[in-house]
């Protein structure tokens, strides 16, 4: 009933200003022109074809993937322990030790993946992969000490000490309460830590040589050379993927919690 | 006994992946930039004396310090908006915000090459207008980076604020109102004032995260306008720089806790509401 | 005309159904006058169309004469007193009872000296610079009332100022503000589902139900005298029983027996209702209002003892402090006095 068109209007400029651009590269991705044209002369879903045509596309998004996936996994591995304990135990310095398990955020990802390798790949000679896999494995890490941390802060402590009078060791009562009941949070966690690794470029900046190159760096490199609605088509094929998982989190744990 | 030593076991093995794959790769990087025969600054101080690098360097803070701005201007309004529309509406607007954050920022940074560029779309429809003759430079300057970097930031801001915003009682605003304030005088004087402590946290997401970008001033800024992080890129693989890199590496790792730290004392200093001393 | 109008008020959220439904309410100056109602019954409602924190959707609103429906809230000049108080947490408590001063552009020394009169009223001279963090739930209560008060409003609004507070202080509390309303003479508006709270505070009480004033006077008149079957409800008559209209003042129950009644009477109204405190347990039955019946459960509370009675009526419940104790099964008489006995 009371309403203010100044405010709502700034706003809907703002929202446009978000939009409009990933909207005109859905556009130029079905140009027939061979460089992009706004508007579009022609309407095709050649470029679509291309980009599944395109090799080393294809090779890098399945790296992606799975470096997306093994960094994720091994931080939820090492990370929701550890996040337990620095919730529940009684540890030394744990303030320190929970910054410190945050540090990667503090490093600059580029800073990160160069350290890892000059110290890694180069003085260690680790596979370019191995660091690659590290290198995404250390951006993980912190999503899931905050965000499962946090889940299991707000979780009633009671409940654990009932399942030890009922006569559960400390492991299964990890196993059989904590884990049930934070499964949102991890999976929250797992959400964040597994786009923004897909989605990371710093990190693997450095970490990249022959057959080992994370899709958004060989859409970059791409870019460097190329100007044809081809990175449109697979912009907007990635965006449709963004889409899919804000679907997923919307129906599982709605996005606000992730926010 | 067992029940003490268990906690430091289940954190041991995060504790010395971090130790092994980041702490010891950054030492092994910056500690020989202090070490040339003997213990030197030598290497900062020659960093910071060329007129070059010191360019990079203001120009890296002065991106990120506009950046920063005009996401606080255009993000308090709009995540006010949004914390003030009704529930059902909420989501779908948090989605719009959201939706550009999760997409990959090579995408975003595209967009805007396809928007300002020479063939882009700004010159196409100037000159289809006739309003210019030739096309406009917008791309590969430093007003390009601003614009990928805002348009990279600006959701980290919004949704940040959404969270403070949404907390804000309602009633506050009303309360302003029936003494007399109009609401924008009742938004600058008791809105603004409490959605400070976001806008900080907001400020240092924004203002971290561009000076440390690397994907936008790489695709937006062209090798005119470099920035510290593709300036550190370039020193590695182009000019086979290692140890220049290095110096830019732990410039940046400075600069980043160094403006965290002043912005948090910042917050500290005009969150006066008395928890502190209550 | 009175000092405030409310005049055939409607307001609907979703268009659908109507929260106020032609609502009515004159308001002498000077007076404080209580809305009263269950939860949901539309109270806030109408203190915020009065505030101008919500258009209503027809209906009038003045204030001594002037029609203010559509001023916008911060031209009113009213006080309002919000249930979470909505202190501005960044604000120092002087900071807080000068706002609206300052927003009024007066001179420095004639806001630090009403400011400074204000907390002397409500107590407060040594609270002025703390933030309302570092207070407790009255001090708040009292900072946001200052804060309402100092700018002399025309028309004090109070949103269950006191439903925070604990059951000692909310005592405390509604004697000091009924005080600061009289010694100022502002006319005021408050709201409360708190019946003792409202009858203690009030000069009039408006008793509302679904979205209409059912009853608007005194609190003496309401607690004697309610005029409908919800009022009645509403401030314990728990008694409820149909009667047929035999002459004025006379009427028979269901079972045949005759009920006289000296209270006000009204020729549409047949139900019988009379507090469970009214009804007393007597020996032996006489020509009129009594009935008798069984007693089916007993329950102790503190001062007296509550029967529920089985009658030829229809179930009674009877609160008897007597040293004679009734056991379940009983049959006794009950009487209910004809002067206690309300027709609705
Ligand atoms: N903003 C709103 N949108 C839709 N319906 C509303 C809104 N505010 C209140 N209502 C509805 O209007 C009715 C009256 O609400 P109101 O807040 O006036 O009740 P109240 O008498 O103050 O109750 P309480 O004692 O619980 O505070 C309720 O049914 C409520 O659900
Ligand atoms: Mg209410």
């Amino acid at each position: 009933m009371r309403k203010n068109i100044g405010l709502k209007s700034f706003a809907w400029l703002v929202f446009a200003f978000l939009l409009i651009p990933l909207l005109i590269i859905v556009i130029t991705s079905f140009g027939t022109n061979s460089t992009i044209q706004f508007p579009i002369k022609g309407f095709t879903f050649n470029w679509y074809g291309k980009v599944f045509q395109n090799e080393s596309f294809m090779d890098s998004f399945v790296l992606s993937l799975e470096v997306a996936f093994i960094g994720t996994l091994a931080a939820l591995i090492i990370g929701v322990p550890a996040a337990y304990s620095l919730a529940r135990h009684k540890v030394f310095g744990r303030n320190w030790i929970k910054s410190f398990f945050l540090s990667p955020t503090i490093v600059p990802g580029l800073v990160v993946g160069y350290a890892v390798y000059q110290f890694v790949v180069i003085q260690f000679q680790f596979p370019i992969l191995q660091g690659l896999m590290l290198g995404h494995f250390l951006i993980c890490l912190p999503y899931v000490i905050r965000v499962v941390g946090s889940t299991i802060e707000q979780l009633d402590f009671s409940i654990e000490e009932v399942s030890w009078t009922l006569g559960c060791t400390k492991l299964q009562t990890f196993f059989k309460i904590v884990i049930p009941n934070i499964t949102s949070g991890i999976f929250a966690s797992f959400m964040l830590a597994f786009i923004n690794s897909f989605n990371n470029i710093p990190v693997s900046q450095f970490l990249s040589g022959p057959g080992v190159t994370m899709l958004p760096t060989s859409l970059m490199n791409y870019i460097e050379y190329n100007y044809d609605p081809s990175v449109s088509a697979l912009s907007v094929v990635l965006m449709l993927g963004t889409i899919v998982l804000m679907f997923i989190i919307e129906k599982t744990l709605g996005l606000a919690s992730i926010s | 006994m067992t029940q003490r030593r268990l906690p430091y076991i289940i954190l041991a093995p995060g504790m010395i992946l971090l130790i092994l794959f980041l702490v010891l790769p950054l030492i092994s990087i910056i500690f020989p930039t202090f070490f040339d025969g003997g213990f030197t600054f030598a290497n900062y101080i020659s960093f910071f004396k060329d007129e070059y690098n010191l360019g990079i360097f203001w120009r890296t803070l002065r991106v990120s310090l506009i950046a920063t701005l005009v996401c606080v201007l255009l993000g308090v309004p709009t995540a006010y908006y949004i914390s003030q529309s009704p529930k059902k509406w909420r989501g779908l607007l948090m989605s719009i915000t959201l939706f550009p954050l999760l997409t990959n920022s090579v995408v975003r940074s595209f967009a805007w090459i396809t928007i300002l560029g020479q063939g882009g779309i700004i010159n196409t429809a100037l000159m289809n207008f006739g309003i210019i003759s030739k096309p406009l430079t917008l791309l590969y300057t430093e007003f390009s980076i601003i614009i990928g970097s805002v348009y990279l930031f600006l959701p980290l801001m919004v949704i940040t604020l959404v969270g403070i915003l949404e907390n804000i009682d309602s009633e506050m605003m009303e309360a302003a109102e029936t003494l007399g304030a109009n609401r924008f005088i009742a938004f600058m004087k008791v809105i603004l004032p409490l959605s400070v402590p976001g806008i900080i946290v907001g400020s240092i997401l924004v203002f971290t995260g561009s000076m440390t970008a690397y994907t936008t001033p790489q695709l937006l800024g062209g090798n005119r306008n470099i920035m510290l992080a593709t300036f550190l890129y370039q020193n590695a693989t182009a000019l086979g720089n290692w140890k220049g890199a290095s110096v830019i590496a732990l410039i940046m790792i400075a600069a980043t806790v160094i403006v965290m730290k002043l912005f948090d004392w910042v917050a500290k200093r005009m969150d006066k509401r008395g928890e502190a001393s209550a | 005309m009175s000092y405030v109008e409310l005049k055939d008020i409607r307001v609907s959220y979703d268009n659908k159904t109507d929260i106020l439904k032609d609502l009515n309410l004159s308001i002498e100056k000077g007076e404080l006058v209580s809305l009263l109602g269950p939860s949901g019954c539309g109270k806030t409602t109408t203190l915020r169309v009065i505030a101008g924190l919500i258009q209503p959707n027809d209906g009038e609103f003045l204030v001594d004469r002037h029609n203010l429906t559509k001023v916008p809230v911060h031209k009113r000049e009213f006080g309002m007193v919000f249930q979470s108080y909505a202190l501005f947490p960044h604000l120092t408590i002087k900071e807080n009872v000068a706002f609206g001063l300052k927003l009024r552009k007066e001179k420095k020394s004639v806001i630090d000296q009403k400011v400074k009169d204000i907390l002397a009223i409500t107590g407060l001279e040594e609270l002025g610079d703390r933030y309302p963090k570092q207070l407790s739930g009255g001090q708040r209560q009292r900072v946001a009332l200052a804060r309402a008060l100092v700018i002399e409003p025309k028309l004090l609004l109070l949103d269950e100022p006191l439903s925070n507070l604990d059951a000692k202080l909310r005592i405390a509390m509604r004697i000091e503000i009924k005080r600061i309303q009289s010694q100022l003479g502002i006319t005021s508006v408050f709201v409360t589902h708190d019946q003792e709270e409202c009858f203690s505070i009030s000069d009039k009480v408006a008793v509302m139900n679904k979205g209409v004033i059912e009853q608007f006077d005194t609190p003496e008149e309401i607690y004697k005298n309610p005029k409908t079957e919800f009022v009645a409800r509403f401030i314990g008559f728990e008694n409820f029983f149909d009667l047929t209209l035999i002459e004025k003042g006379k009427y028979k129950a269901v079972d045949g027996t005759i009920f006289l009644s000296t209270r006000q009477w009204e020729e549409e109204k047949k139900t019988g209702t009379i507090r469970p405190d009214d009804i007393e347990i007597v020996s032996e039955a006489g020509d009129a209002n009594t009935v008798s019946g069984t007693i089916k459960v007993r329950t102790f509370l503190g001062k007296s003892y509550q029967y529920e009675v089985e009658t030829s009526i229809g179930t009674l419940l009877v609160n008897e402090v007597d040293d004679v104790i009734y056991q379940v099964g009983d049959t006794i008489t009950l009487s209910i006095p004809s002067h206690k006995l309300i027709i609705v």
